[in-house]
């Protein structure tokens, strides 16, 4: 009973004591791997009265990080952060925006949305100082300056979306335990890569752990890995062509690379539980396999994200590891493209406090304090290198600088209705057993009817 | 923290009061207004008229407002944008309505919309039906009653956090953390993947609502039960009616309109339902249902109004046999009045 | 009910039977997450939750501890601690130093691991290694065990859900929206309901049919357009948008032809002597209302009460785009929501979160069922 009375004390006093200032995670001044006079800067900025309301996907863990990093610029500047978010904020975006009552910031992972919002003219352009701005700081520039670039209400291109926080993909999650006791290699290369899963077979492994599901969105998984396929046997120029429908997607060139995946997910032998279970296996549950004793799978195709799906006690770096997705030997040309996503941030209700919000994340320090924590990359080549927060964090930043091409996950570029739609059904039709042929077809037929 | 508590019940106080004190004043304003008592003859017969004339619609005026407000206007609203382009903007005619008598997707929803309102509302009905009556025989009804209701108190996303744990499919041979293949491969048989199995995942699907809404068949059900005269059913007793004979002929007629209504609303449910769709399977493997195509199109990757807004029509115009069966079944009961 | 009895001991056994079945049936899904959320997160999706009672075998995988706490001893190098470290003992029945094989060596036993290097892995979890040459890197050996653990339940989660920041007041701020959003259509409806059951007035049957037809209206539909009209009233007094009574009036629009219809067959059902004799005493149709029909409908007032509350409650969306989600304003739903981490729910915060919600509703259920007694009594009156 006293146990209890306590606990409800202990309950009260959670409820009632909701800080007005926040800690500031790091202490102004004192870790020089920041970049503090940009504190100093923002100080200058006086938005004392001012209420900028953010609406993002960053929920959990990431609502606390992104918190933190909020806490400086309105510490700095006075102004108040209101930041939220929500499991339906794609839903509630376009509500919001349609009936007249934006947010000042809005947050999207998704290209394809920030398009939609773009022609109904709801966005603020963002200025071609900011797009200059981002081709001159940002590792590849110029794809991230096109990447912001959206036709707005009147027919023109204009900037609108500042990228800001970025998921390496392509990555391969392994166990490098398992890896060195079964005698095992990173691949270097696709082939090298085709080698070691005839031989984890040969040893009576399963190469891969595959988890499409997701509820709504369940098939989202394999269109990544679709994606980097692309991008590994095509230039990326035919990539840019395929996100926009300019090359079908019957187009043998995009028919292989189903076809490519289509043979992995498909075979019992290739995948844990077999291909039946790589619809039906959620995609957080999927990378669990790789630890288990003794290991269900091998490897796990997935982006930076996954760690925070990993079981507890794995650490990063010792338990677990990632190679980037290899590109074919045979096809040197290519070089080592490279998958991102990530969101962008937009003014969906201009004022003072907007602008400065954007005039912020052009700091170092926006992107060092995030840096710092935990699941943020950035190809911002003015933010330290050293201030990552772990050497896995780090290495993805240097796969992200090291790229020779960069492109944008493809389905965030299609239009909703195919890339959060049918290529995600395609998907699992395909896992289901349809021929690469007919799924691409299926998938070209719902993007004509959108034309 | 307290003062929170306090401006809550203070807030409630007011929009609650406010309620009443309209209802009971706007009563007191006719009455003075046209007084029938202390007045004889054909002025109170007159002001008796006025009254009767005018006082339905200040029963019915608040609700009215309110409905004209949230859900009438809308609706207009929706049938405009039903000839508006995706982004609401430039008028299109019927070009909505042509497409989707042409989409493959929307006529596979149509079908499997059938499929459930065949199952669905029939199931929910019959079980609530019968649990209601068991129930009511025995000591421990009510907690009976209560573990049956409980999962109309799960929310959506919780009840398909739930059913994922029985519908869970691993690889064969692994340890299936899935009650329903956990059940079948310990008898032997070979683990399925079922909410991806065709036509039948519909079902498995269908089982959740059912599910989910048996209890509230129930409650209404059990509370219309309990309506019915004791001396009525003792009266069965005496002549010697069987406990079949006592359900079939004398409780199910005494309470048809509430089953009616139980259906009806059931039926208007599984129109609407789309979550279980959409946390489950989000229309793959050939599940996909109109309310959930409705969503999709309405707000997937920035949406087209102009679509989600003839399906949603599509759905309005799909109710209006059970309209018609309702107001025949109103107009029946109140024939003498 | 006297129906039961006279009946034999066997069918009034078989009444037991087949509700204990379908209780049962309904029961075990939700039981299962009641089971899971207090599990272990990982053991969640491990094992089904049906095992979680028993003391299960597992195999799991170790470190040893790295070259720097190695000792000198007779001349060779050696390795020595416990696997378990300082936590719970348990007992080991097998081990081995390959994730493919993990269970090589019983326990007790002294594996060869190659170049002269043993490893002794004993049931209590100590272990030693010896090596004739000095232990390398910063990596410990891996070692990969069977042991038998008891079953294990945890509070973490239901922890980290209740102590987060501010749910407290997330939780006053739901009661704030759903109190008002059930009493306030009940009442309304109530009054609508007695109308077009026992009134007669133009249009009345027309009325009904708006009514049923409004409730089949897809609320995503009337989104748009409301908060539109929201955004319009706020900005003409100059009052905010997103208000408790914005969000009160738009529940009770939305339940309103649900209460409606529900309310007037039930109304509609009550026996037509009663209304009769009373106007006959000279009762004008309010007094008619208040007094008689209004305790009479009892029991499906608290029905209808049961799932305006439950909805409400359970509610998302419409909480989402009507009232803000600041401190003050974001209700348990959504604040259990932002829990679940951008990439969807951990399981054991799902599991944990479905169950907190549950807990309201169920009280209010509990304490209307009294209602439901009082509709028997209520009967016995209608039958007179």
């Amino acid at each position: 009973m006293k146990k209890m009375l306590l606990l409800g004390v202990a309950f009260g006093a959670l409820a009632l004591n909701t800080p007005a200032h926040a800690e500031l995670k790091f202490k102004p001044g004192e870790d020089s791997r920041f970049h503090w006079a940009n504190f100093e800067d923002l100080k200058k900025v006086d938005l004392k009265g001012e209420t900028l309301t953010i609406f993002g996907p960053w929920r959990g863990e990431d609502e606390t990080l992104v918190r933190s990093v909020l806490d400086y610029f309105s510490e700095a500047t006075g102004a108040e952060v209101k930041y939220s978010s929500s499991e339906n904020y794609e839903q509630q975006i376009v509500i919001d925006t349609q009936a007249g009552s934006p947010p000042n910031i809005a947050v999207l992972p998704q290209p394809g949305l920030i398009q939609d919002l773009a022609s109904k003219g709801v966005l603020t352009p963002l200025g071609d100082d900011v797009a200059a701005w981002i081709k001159e700081n940002y590792a590849a520039g110029d794809s991230w300056a096109k990447l912001g670039t959206y036709t707005g209400k009147d027919g023109k291109s204009g900037f609108y979306a500042f990228p800001y926080k970025i998921d390496v993909k392509g990555l391969v999650w392994y166990s490098p335990d398992n890896f060195k006791e079964a005698g095992y290699t990173v691949p270097k290369s696709q082939e090298e890569l085709a080698e070691l899963e005839k031989k984890i077979i040969a040893d009576g492994g399963k190469p891969w752990c595959i988890g499409l599901g997701s509820g709504g969105a369940t098939g989202w998984p394999a269109t990544d890995w679709v994606e980097d396929i692309m991008l590994r046997t095509q230039p990326p120029e035919v990539y840019d062509k395929w996100v926009k429908n300019e090359i079908p997607f019957t187009d043998p060139a995009v028919v292989n690379a189903i076809d490519i995946f289509g043979k992995i997910a498909t075979d019992d032998k290739m995948v844990d539980g077999g291909a039946k279970a790589v619809a039906a296996t959620d995609f957080r549950d999927s990378p669990k396999g790789l630890f288990t004793v003794p290991p269900k799978c091998y490897m796990h195709h997935q982006a930076s994200f996954i760690p925070s799906f990993f079981p507890e006690g794995v650490k990063l770096g010792q338990d677990a590891d990632f190679f980037p997705y290899p590109p074919y030997a045979s096809k040197p040309e290519l070089g080592t493209p490279l998958e991102v996503a990530g969101t962008l941030v937009m003014i969906t209700k201009d004022s003072k406090a907007s602008r400065e919000f954007i005039k912020f994340l052009e700091m170092p320090l926006a992107h060092e304090l995030w840096m710092a924590q935990k699941s943020f990359v950035t190809p911002f080549k003015g933010a330290n290198k050293d201030a990552y927060g772990s050497d896995a964090l780090k290495k993805q930043g240097e796969i992200l600088v090291g790229a020779t091409s960069v492109r944008f996950d493809g389905s965030d570029l299609m239009p909703g209705k195919v890339g959060a739609g049918s290529f995600w059904t395609g998907m699992i039709d395909l896992v289901g057993g349809k021929s690469a042929q007919d799924v691409a077809a299926d998938i070209q037929k719902s993007w004509d009817a959108i034309k | 923290m307290a003062a929170q508590i306090f401006s809550a019940i203070f807030v409630i106080i007011i929009g609650v009061g406010g309620c009443v004190a309209y209802f009971w004043g706007a009563n007191k304003l006719l009455d003075l207004t046209f007084p029938s008592r202390g007045v004889t003859g054909t002025a109170a017969v007159n002001n008796l008229r006025r009254q009767g004339l005018v006082r339905p619609w200040l029963f019915v005026g608040p609700a009215l407002i309110i409905l004209t407000i949230y859900l009438i206007y809308p609706v207009i609203a929706t049938l405009w944008l039903s000839f508006l382009d995706r982004g609401g903007t430039s008028f299109v005619g019927l070009a909505n309505y042509e497409w989707a008598l042409r989409d493959p997707d929307l006529r596979r929803s149509i079908l499997n919309n059938l499929l459930w309102l065949a199952v669905v509302p029939a199931a929910c009905t019959f079980l609530g039906l019968i649990i209601a009556v068991l129930t009511d025989k025995i000591w421990w009804g009510t907690i009976a009653k209560s573990l049956i209701f409980l999962p109309l108190a799960i929310s959506f996303v919780g009840a398909s956090v739930i059913w994922k744990f029985i519908y869970e499919y691993r690889g064969e041979g692994q340890v299936q953390i899935g009650l329903l293949n956990a059940i079948i491969q310990h008898f032997g048989g070979q683990p399925q993947v079922w909410i991806s199995l065709p036509f039948w995942n519909n079902f498995f699907l269908m089982i959740i609502l059912i599910w989910i809404q048996t209890g509230f068949a129930m409650v209404i059900l059990s509370s219309a039960l309990r309506g019915i005269p004791e001396e009525t059913l003792e009266a069965a007793v005496i002549d010697g009616a069987n406990p079949f004979q006592i359900f079939w002929k004398i409780m199910v007629p005494q309470i048809w309109g509430t089953i009616a209504v139980v259906w009806t609303t059931i039926t208007i449910l599984v129109l609407k339902v789309f979550d279980i769709v959409l946390t489950m399977t989000n229309g793959q493997w050939n599940s996909q249902v109109l309310a959930n195509l409705m969503f999709d199109w309405m707000f997937r990757g920035g949406g087209d109004f102009g679509r989600g807004a003839t399906i949603a029509i599509i759905i309005m115009i799909a109710v209006i046999p059970i309209m018609v069966w309702n107001i025949r079944q109103a107009n029946k009961e109140t024939g003498g009045h | 009910m006297a129906v039961a009895t006279g009946k034999s001991f066997v069918s009034r056994f078989g009444v037991h039977i087949a509700v204990l079945v379908f209780v049962a049936i309904w029961t075990i899904p939700t039981l299962g997450i009641l089971v899971s959320s207090l599990r272990d997160k990982d053991q969640i999706v491990a094992s089904g939750w049906w095992n979680s009672f028993a003391s299960s075998s597992q195999t799991e995988a170790g470190r040893l501890p790295p070259a720097t706490a190695q000792t000198q001893k007779d001349g060779k190098y050696v390795l020595e601690g416990n696997i378990f470290g300082d936590g719970a003992k348990r007992n080991i029945s097998a081990f081995g130093v390959k994730a493919a094989a993990p269970t090589q060596y019983p326990a007790g036993s002294s594996a060869d691991l190659g170049d002269g290097i043993t490893l002794q892995v004993n049931a209590d979890g100590s272990f030693v290694m010896t090596s004739p040459k000095a232990f390398e890197g910063d990596r410990g050996q891996r070692l990969y065990y069977a042991s038998s653990a008891p079953p294990k339940f945890t509070t973490d989660n239901y922890q980290t859900v209740l102590f987060s920041e501010g749910i407290g007041r997330s939780f006053m701020n739901s009661l704030t929206v759903t109190i008002p959003a059930t009493v306030i259509p009940i009442l309304i409806a109530a009054f609508a309901a007695y109308a077009l059951a026992w009134m007669r007035f133009p249009g009345r049957a027309l009325l009904i049919a708006v009514i049923i037809g409004l409730l089949v209206v897809p609320l995503q539909m009337s989104l748009i357009p409301l908060l539109k009209l929201y955004n319009g009233v706020g900005t003409f007094f100059g009052v905010p948008s997103k208000t408790y009574l914005g969000i009160w009036l738009a529940h009770t629009g939305f339940g309103l032809p649900f209460a409606i219809y529900l309310l007037r067959s039930y109304i509609a059902g009550l026996p037509r002597e009663i209304m009769e004799s009373a106007r006959i005493d000279g009762a004008s149709d309010f007094e008619i209302f208040v007094k008689i029909v209004l305790p009479l409908s009892f029991p499906v007032l608290a029905s209808f009460a049961i799932f305006q509350f439950l909805w409400v409650w359970n509610d998302l969306l419409v909480a989402m785009v009507f009232l803000g989600t600041a401190p003050d304003q974001i209700v348990l739903t959504a604040k259990l929501n932002a829990l679940l981490g951008s990439r969807g729910g951990n399981w054991e915060i799902l599991t944990t979160s479905a169950f907190i919600t549950i807990i309201v509703p169920l009280i209010v259920f509990f304490s209307l069922q009294r209602y439901f007694v009082r509709g028997l009594l209520a009967g016995s009156v209608k039958g007179g």
